[in-house]
Order: structure tokens, then sequence, then C-alpha cells
């Protein structure tokens, strides 16, 4: 990351010099005399646009064309105009968004500012009006495909960050000559560097790929070393484009010199790709095995004390999701219209009550009954999920949506081109905690010092007076919670199905195998090991091929290793 | 102990597998093996005449009479599917009930004999397919998924050399034995080689089905993805949608499973039986003992995937479609349910648990009326909730695991023993599945 930045910094003003060799002298016509911000003189210049005198509309489209750079505030108004929902009223331009209807039939205009885009306001209540009222203006024929280039070009100027960002990353896409004076205009007045990134990649796009004879092979050359500086993906392409041997004879090959800095900034594209790609598959190993540790926890917790495999545990997770989607409903949260951010950390205990307390029924009714009959409760408790999977279906039907709150919406990019979303990073942080916490929970609580004393000797534990019955229905009920935790933060990923826990109970069997039962640190090393396995190998081989062979590795390891990562040790060995 | 057992021991073992080698400590096993043997006898000559002389009979009388009586060629074809399914738990109660290894690859080891008969089928199949540059004629199933490559057209589709040799009957029938056989094999020699015994192994074998079913289920395999095997035509030269061929491989299938149940009841009646017994009772025990288990396991679990295979292989000529859903884990853990159902440990139970529990998801899977006579008496509202619901099946499949497992695990064989027993007015029998001694933890 800092050699980026470094290189970013030598890289301006390199840029701003090639500018000049490109494009020679360039008009800054009334440029530094404009202030932003100049209300009056905006809306001055509304109304020239929205005259109906053509002399006077024209004169004002090209005014604002000339010193463009400076009107960035207009943008939301041309962008209207050209979509024509600029109306005059009276002797007032105004805005309408989106027209109404009344109850008798009529279309009905809220209006607004046209610069500003607030709602207009008549005696305390919004302005409305007729629509027959209104007199439409709309960009004539001759002067739409002049307005659309000005919006697409103002785009660069826009107030908003966001849209200037979008609009320099379009650029490069469309890689049209004639934006590259913009382009330059909008790079000398950029001070986020984010937004001058994108700038500069996408104006070395367009020179890259401009014909040979619009732009001078030095700058061609120059452009191709600025994309291999920048690690551009899009720059990248276009070079594998241009390299690619073809039919058509129109554009050479580049040779010689070309050529050799082409191949190079490929080359160094190329390689921080491969580094970025594989930091991602890594971070998506690490999302999927932080579920994946979250479910072992609790199977391998349960089974290193009672030796039973609960193959209801996916229904469990399932269970926490569907709580979750309930306190959704309940607190009525929806996207976009009524987020309600607070529903999420209520759903969280919420979810691990819900399953804990199943989880806790389940031990009662069924599992305590079957103890020292690892294979029968085995089977009980498959066909206990069968029953809530099936309750779940019935009731709620085939699936539910649950909407992320809105803080766990989007990505961050700590580094270029590695984006990392907050639901999945949240969830590793949770699964963190969650591991703290029941780390804590087993070494330094009373509670946790009886479980650890059923699950090296159960007899002994008994005799000296420990309830290893309670202790059973703690655990499970633990484990289960874990479950239902897994299974909230599984709907950041995804919403929910019946039988979304079926996916991932194999895989977090496996991953009891591999780490051992019993032990913490087994679950948390091999949910990772597996979940990082898992996506590494997934894009080389197919996803199926991976999983396959993810377990012939299993089935070897555990030749190696019979009792997994962390094997039981001393007396516990034995039994 | 050792030295060959009395014929009523051996009896006793292989009736109702008690889990000691120890003579009964009821006392007096003759007579109470003699009358169990008189019941069983009974017993079996009811299945016998009921599906080799009544169901044929019975078929007879509604061919003749046009369908007023008797049932239909599609009943007859439904039970013979069943008995190939019959022949799938007993397949697992080798494993599970006499060798304690519960194991969920059954229905990974039934697709891979259903698949081998089903590539013959698909190869002598209906109307669609074509022949290929080298003259192979590319199944019809086949040729409308081929997943050709960028670039290839369908002059290019090839019939794969995994396809080829399910062309002829006989390799495909040895072939749908031998595959199931070696991929056992070689499954076995690893797992048990580092001595994974119960919940893992049962875990691992999960895990196998569940990636054997996802390969399957690719397209890219040329084994026609999700669609499976279909377009079936004749077998053998016969027409397999002719009345007379289903009604011929229900006599088939018949005949075979009296012919596995009779190889499975000479195997856990022999010494073999008695060491497989032993694995499952104590495998540590039984290695101090200077035996080898690790062989017997892999012997058993082959043996018992090639059955398995055998089964896959009378089925799918009487589903006349073969798919990769035949392969899920749920399939596995249904064999599971029959056996539990049926009584594990036993043989006639499993048999009995197939069939039962099979003509109950056929009767629970579709609309069903039970409360008719309701009707019109009770309120519409609450009335349609009285009306049986396909959705229901899955709670009534997993009450009987919990009911099974929590309440009767010794299955309906179990029940008929104890009712039995309890008319001696001895005490009821202690079955498998009981408690093991405390602390002995797999």
């Amino acid at each position: 990351m800092p050699v980026i930045l470094r290189r970013a910094g030598r890289m301006d003003s390199r840029c701003e010099r090639l500018i000049g060799v490109a494009l020679g002298a360039l008009v800054f016509s009334g440029f530094a005399g404009l202030a932003r911000g100049d209300e009056a003189d905006l809306r001055e210049r509304i109304a020239r646009i929205a005259s109906a005198d053509k002399e006077i509309r024209q004169g004002g489209i090209e005014a604002v064309t000339e010193s463009r750079q400076a009107y960035g505030q207009l943008l939301p108004f041309l962008e209207a105009f050209q979509l024509g929902q600029i109306y005059r009223y009276g002797d007032r331009v105004v805005w309408c968004p989106a027209l109404e209807t009344d109850s008798g039939g009529n279309s009905i205009a809220p209006l607004s500012d046209p610069l500003t885009g607030d709602e207009l306001v008549h005696e305390g209540v919004r302005l409305r009006v007729a629509k027959k009222e209104l007199e439409g203006i709309s960009p004539r024929r001759r002067e739409r495909r002049v307005i659309q280039i000005l919006v697409r070009a103002m785009q660069l100027f826009a107030v908003e960050p966001e849209k200037r960002l979008a609009a320099a990353v379009k650029m490069g896409g469309l890689r049209k000559l004639d934006a590259l004076p913009d382009l330059v205009l909008a790079l000398e007045q950029e001070q986020d560097p984010k937004i001058r990134h994108a700038m500069r990649e996408s104006l070395s796009l367009i020179q890259l790929a401009a014909p040979a004879d619009k732009i001078a092979e030095e700058v061609r050359r120059e452009a191709a070393r600025t994309l291999g500086t920048l690690c551009s993906a899009r720059g990248g392409a276009l070079l594998k484009e241009l390299l690619a041997p073809r039919d058509d004879a129109s554009q050479p090959l580049p040779a010689g010199a070309a050529l050799a800095v082409y191949e190079e900034a490929l080359a160094q594209i190329e390689s921080y790709q491969l580094k970025v790609r594989l930091l991602a598959y890594v971070f998506s190993g690490l999302s999927l095995g932080s579920v994946l540790v979250l479910m072992a926890l609790g199977l391998s917790v349960i089974f290193g004390q009672m030796g039973v495999i609960n193959m209801a545990h996916g229904e469990l997770m399932m269970i926490g999701a569907y709580a979750t989607y309930e306190m959704q409903q309940l607190m009525g949260h929806s996207l976009p219209d009524h987020p309600v951010n607070a529903y999420y950390l209520c759903a969280l205990p919420a979810a691990f009550c819900a399953a804990a307390v199943v989880g806790w029924l389940m031990e009662w009714l069924v599992v305590r009954h079957l103890y020292g009959r690892p294979l029968d409760t085995l089977l009980a408790t498959w066909g206990i999920g069968l029953v809530l999977i099936q309750a779940v279906r019935v009731r709620y039907g085939d699936n539910v949506g649950v909407n992320s709150p809105t803080w766990l919406v989007g990505n961050t990019e700590p580094i270029q081109d590695l984006s990392l979303p907050f639901n999945r990073l949240f969830i590793l942080g949770l699964t963190a905690i969650c591991v703290l916490v029941v780390y804590g929970l087993m070494n330094f609580t009373r509670q946790g010092l009886l479980v650890r004393a059923t699950v090296q000797n159960r007899e002994t534990a008994a005799s000296l007076g420990v309830n290893t019955r309670r202790a059973d229905g703690f655990t499970f009920a633990l484990g289960a919670g874990l479950a239902g935790v897994a299974g909230c933060a599984l709907t950041l990923i995804g919403g929910g199905t019946p039988d979304m826990g079926q996916n991932y109970i194999v895989d977090s069997f496996l991953v009891v195998v591999t780490g051992g039962v019993g032990e913490l640190a087994g679950a948390v090393w091999a949910g990772f090991g597996l979940g990082i396995a898992n996506k590494v190998l997934e894009p080389t081989f197919q996803a199926i091929w991976g999983k396959v062979l993810i377990l012939v590795a299993v089935i070897i390891f555990i030749q190696w290793k019979p009792a997994g990562l962390f094997p039981p040790r001393g007396r516990l060995a034995d039994v | 102990m050792t030295g060959p057992l009395t014929e009523d021991e051996v009896d006793l073992l292989a009736a109702d597998g008690t889990p000691s080698l120890r003579p009964s400590p009821r006392g007096r096993p003759s007579r109470v093996g003699g009358w169990r043997r008189r019941i069983r006898r009974w017993g079996y000559g009811t299945f016998l005449l009921t599906a080799a002389v009544v169901i044929p009979a019975l078929y007879w009388i509604g061919v003749w009479t046009d369908g007023a009586f008797g049932i239909s060629i599609e009943t007859v074809n439904m039970l013979g599917r069943y008995l190939a399914l019959a022949m799938v738990a007993l397949s697992l109660d080798l494993l599970w009930g006499y060798t304690g290894m519960l194991c969920l690859c059954q229905s990974f080891f039934f697709s891979l004999g259903g698949y081998a008969m089903g590539m013959y089928l698909a190869h002598h199949g209906g109307e669609g397919g074509r022949l290929d540059s080298q003259g192979w004629n590319i199944p019809a199933c086949l040729y409308y998924l081929y997943p050709y490559k960028v670039g290839e057209v369908p002059e290019d589709a090839l019939t794969p050399w995994f396809w080829k040799p399910f062309y002829w009957l006989p390799s495909a029938v040895g072939l749908g034995l031998l595959i199931p056989g070696l991929v056992a094999l070689v499954i076995g020699f690893f797992v048990f080689r580092s001595r994974v015994r119960g919940v893992f192994f049962a875990v691992l074998t999960q895990a196998i089905t569940l990636a054997a079913w996802l390969v399957f289920c690719m397209n890219d395999m040329k084994l026609c993805g999700t669609n499976g095997l279909t377009r079936f035509d004749q077998i053998g030269g016969f027409p397999l949608y002719d009345d007379t061929t289903q009604f011929a491989l229900y006599l088939i299938t018949l005949a075979l499973l009296v012919g596995i149940y009779l190889l499975c009841r000479l195997i856990v009646g022999s010494r073999l039986g008695r060491v497989l017994m032993a694995i499952r009772d104590n495998e540590t025990r039984l290695r101090f003992a200077g035996y080898k288990p690790y062989t017997f396991k892999v012997f058993v679990f082959s043996l018992s995937a090639m059955i398995a295979g055998l089964a896959g292989m009378l089925y799918a000529p009487q589903m006349k479609i073969f798919t990769p859903t035949n392969m899920e884990v749920k399939e596995s853990i249904e064999v599971v349910v029959w056996v539990a159902v049926g009584g594990r440990g036993t043989l006639t139970g499993p048999v009995a648990g197939a069939l039962v529990v099979n003509l109950l998801k056929n009767k629970l899977t579709s609309q069903q009326e039970f409360f008719w006579f309701l009707e019109g008496w009770v309120p519409e509202s609450l009335y349609t909730y009285l009306v049986w619901k396909q959705a229901y099946w899955p709670f009534v499949l997993g009450a009987l695991f919990i009911v099974v497992v929590r309440l009767l695990p010794g299955g309906l064989a179990g029940l008929w023993r104890s009712v039995v027993s309890v008319s001696e007015g001895s005490a009821a029998v202690n079955q498998y599945g009981t408690r093991r001694p405390e602390g002995d933890r797999q």
C-alpha cells in the first residue's frame, strides 16, 4: 500500500506533463473568475437554459458548456432537464420529480426547486399543481445530444464525490476521445486521492485505446506505464487486448519499444492482481471458516462431553436464522423504506436463546435417555432435524428474506481492488468474540470447571458431586446457542431456507473430525483451515471437485493423525 | 468360547443377535428356540406364500378379469421395487446390525449399481440417440445433455469411454457388482486402517455420499447430470414397458432377495458371523484375542456394497429412470430407518421394515382423507387440517426415528419377540441396542 501511494504521488507531476503534451493549449475561459455557489448567477443560468427563446437557450447552454468545471451545482438541474422533468410554472422554473394521480384521475405535480432539489412549500403544505398548469420544457431534438454530452462531462465536476468517482470510472469504460479535455480539467481540480486515481486510470485508458493517428506513440507508451504503476485491472484487460493477435489489420500489433513497455506494464498489473486475488480468496475462506467454526465449536464440545453427534445441529442454526427473521418482522425492519437497525442487535441474543432452548429441550427429552448409545443418538437427532425442517417449511414456506441492517451494507477497500464486505467482516469479528467468550466460560467460570470435569471423567466427576446431567444440559444448550448465532450471522449473507443447515453440517463434521473433539483450538484451526482450503481450491478446480479433494485430504489426514489435530492427551486418550 | 456352536445356539444368534457369545442366561434355550423357530418358520411361510403365490395369483386374476378384481401391474411393479429396496436394507443390516458400523454410504453403492444397469438400458434406449464419428451409439439421454466444449458442434459428440463397457448386459451386470465392491474396498481400506469407528464412521460415509452425489449431479461428468438416465426401452431384448417383462422382473427380484437372505443367514450363522458380532460388541477385546477386525470389516463392507449394487441394478429397470436423487444422503438415512423399524441384528426385520415403511410412505405421500366420515360434521376450516397432506410425511419419518430409537430399540422384530416371550411367561428379551457398559464410549 505505501508503495502504491508513493508511486501515485510521483505520477501526479508526470501525468500533468503528459496532459500538456497530449492536448497542447487549452482555453480556460472564465475559469478563475467564477465562484461556486453564487446562487443568483446559477438561477440566472437555469432561467436562460429553460427559456422559451431559442437564441437565449442555446446561448445559456453554450455558456455552461464552456465553463462546465465551475457549474457542478447545475448538474441535478441538467439531469432533470434531460429527463424532461423541468417545467415552467407561471414565470418560475420548477422541477417535478414524479407525477401523482388524484382521486379524479387527474395528474398532479408536486413541485421542487430545480437548483437545490428542496420541496417547494406554499402556505405550509407542499406545492402541488395540476399537470395542465405546467408548461413542459424538455430539450429540443437538436439540443439533446449537446445536453447528453454536457451532463456526462459535468458529472466529473459534480458536488457529490460518489458521483464524480462513478463518472470518472465510467469515462474509462466508454473510452471516448472527446472526454479527454474534461478529464484533464477535472484531474486538476480534484482533491480526493481515490477519485484522482480513477481519473488518471481513465485518462490513461482512453489514451492507450485511442487509434495511432489520434494520439502520439510516446503518449500511449506513457499511458501504459501509468496503468502499470496504478496496477489497474481494467488496464490489464486493455493491454491483453492490444497484445493479443488479431485478424483486423487496421490496428497493428505493438512492436519494439512499445511492446516492451506494454509487456512490462502487463506483468506489473498481473502480479499485483494475483496477490490481491489470493488475498480475496483467503478472506472469503476466513469468512466461510468463521461460520464453520461457530458450528463446529458446538458440535465438538457436545461430542467431547457426551460422545454424541448432534445431527440436528444444522437445524439449530436454521432456528437462529428464523429467530432473526421473526425479530425483523417484530420490529418492522425493512429496506430501504423503514430501516430499524436495532433489530439486529436484539436478534443476536434472540437467535442464541431460541436455539439454546430448542437444544436444551432436545437434550432433556431425547438425548439424555440415549446415553451411551451414540449411533442411536445420531439417528434420533436426525429425526428431530427432519421434523424441525418440515415444521419450519410448513410454517414459513420455502424461504424468507432477511435484510441486513444498513450499517452492514457495503464494503471497504483497504487496498486497491480488494473489497471486503462489511457483513463478512462482521461475521469474522462475531466469531472471534464467540470463541473468546466460550474460552473464558470454559476456563474461568465454575460452570466451565464442572463441564471440563465431566468431559475428563464422568464417573469421577459424578462421585465428587458434580451434577453431570445438568452439565450435559448446559453444554448442549451452549452448543446449540452457538449454532443459533451462526444462523443469525448467515442471514447477513443469504436469506433463510428450511434446509440451510444441511449445507453446512457435513463441512462442520469434517471440521470436528480434522480438529479433534472437545478442543476449542482444534475447531478453530480446522474450521479456518478447511474454509480457506475450500475457497482457494474452488477457482482452480471447480467447486465440487474442490469439495471432493478436501474430503480425500481429510481421509488421508486421519490416516496420519487418527484423533485429529489436537488429540486428547493422557488417560483421556484411552476411552 | 471356541469350537462349533450347536445348531440351537447358531439359531439363537442369528435370530435375535444377542450381543453376548455366552449361552443364553434364561436357562431353557432349546425350548424358547423351538417356539421361536416354529413361529419364524410360519412367518417365512407366510411371506413366501404372499410374495411368490398370492401376488402373482392376484395379478393373473387382474389380467383375466381385465382389472375388475385382483391387482394391476403397477402394484406388482411397485412391490418389486420395494423388494429391491429390502435388499439394500439387508445389506445395511449386515453392516450395522451385525458388525455395528452405521454406514451412510448405502445409497451411493445402490446408485452405482443402478447407474451400471441404467447405462445399459440407456444404450438400448428409445429414439433420439445417434451414432458418433467412431460408430458408437450415443444414448438419447446423453445426447440431449451432452456437455459440448467451446466450439464443438453436435457432430463432435463422442460416447465417453466409461459408457462403452455397459453396452452388453453381462458386462454391465458384472461391473454393477464389481464397481461398488471395489469402491467399498478402497474406502474401507483407508477408513478402517485408521480405526475410524462409531459416529466418526457414520459422519465420514455421509460426507462421501454427499461428495459422490455432487459429482454425479455435474453435467460435465457426461452422466446426464441431475436429469439422470432416462428413455429406457428394452432389457436383454425384451420390451421394458411390457407387463410380462415387469412381472418377470418382479419374480427375479423376489428370487434374488431370497437368495441374498439365505447368503446373509449363512454368513451370520458361520464363524465369520460370530467374528462380525464380536467386532460390534467389543472390537478391542477381539483384537487382543488375536483377530484382525480390520480385514473382516473391509470384507463385510465390500460385500454389503455389492448387495446394495445388485439391488440398484434390479431397481433401475423397474423404476424406468435412474437419477442422482437416489444417491442423496437422505436416501441413505431412509435405509437406516427401514432397518431400525424392522429391527437391527435380525435378518427378517430389515426386510419387513423396508416393506412396511415404503408402503406407509407410498400411502402417506399423497393426499388422504382419513377422517372422511367427519366431513360435514366439523367446520370446514377444521376439516382442512384433518386432510392428510404430502407435507406431513417428514413428520412421520422423523417421529419414526425418535420413537423407534427411544422406545423400540429392537424394532418390529423385537416387539414381536417380546410379545412371544410374554405369552410364554418369560422376561422380555434383552435386545441389542440397550445400554452399553458405562464409560465404554466409541
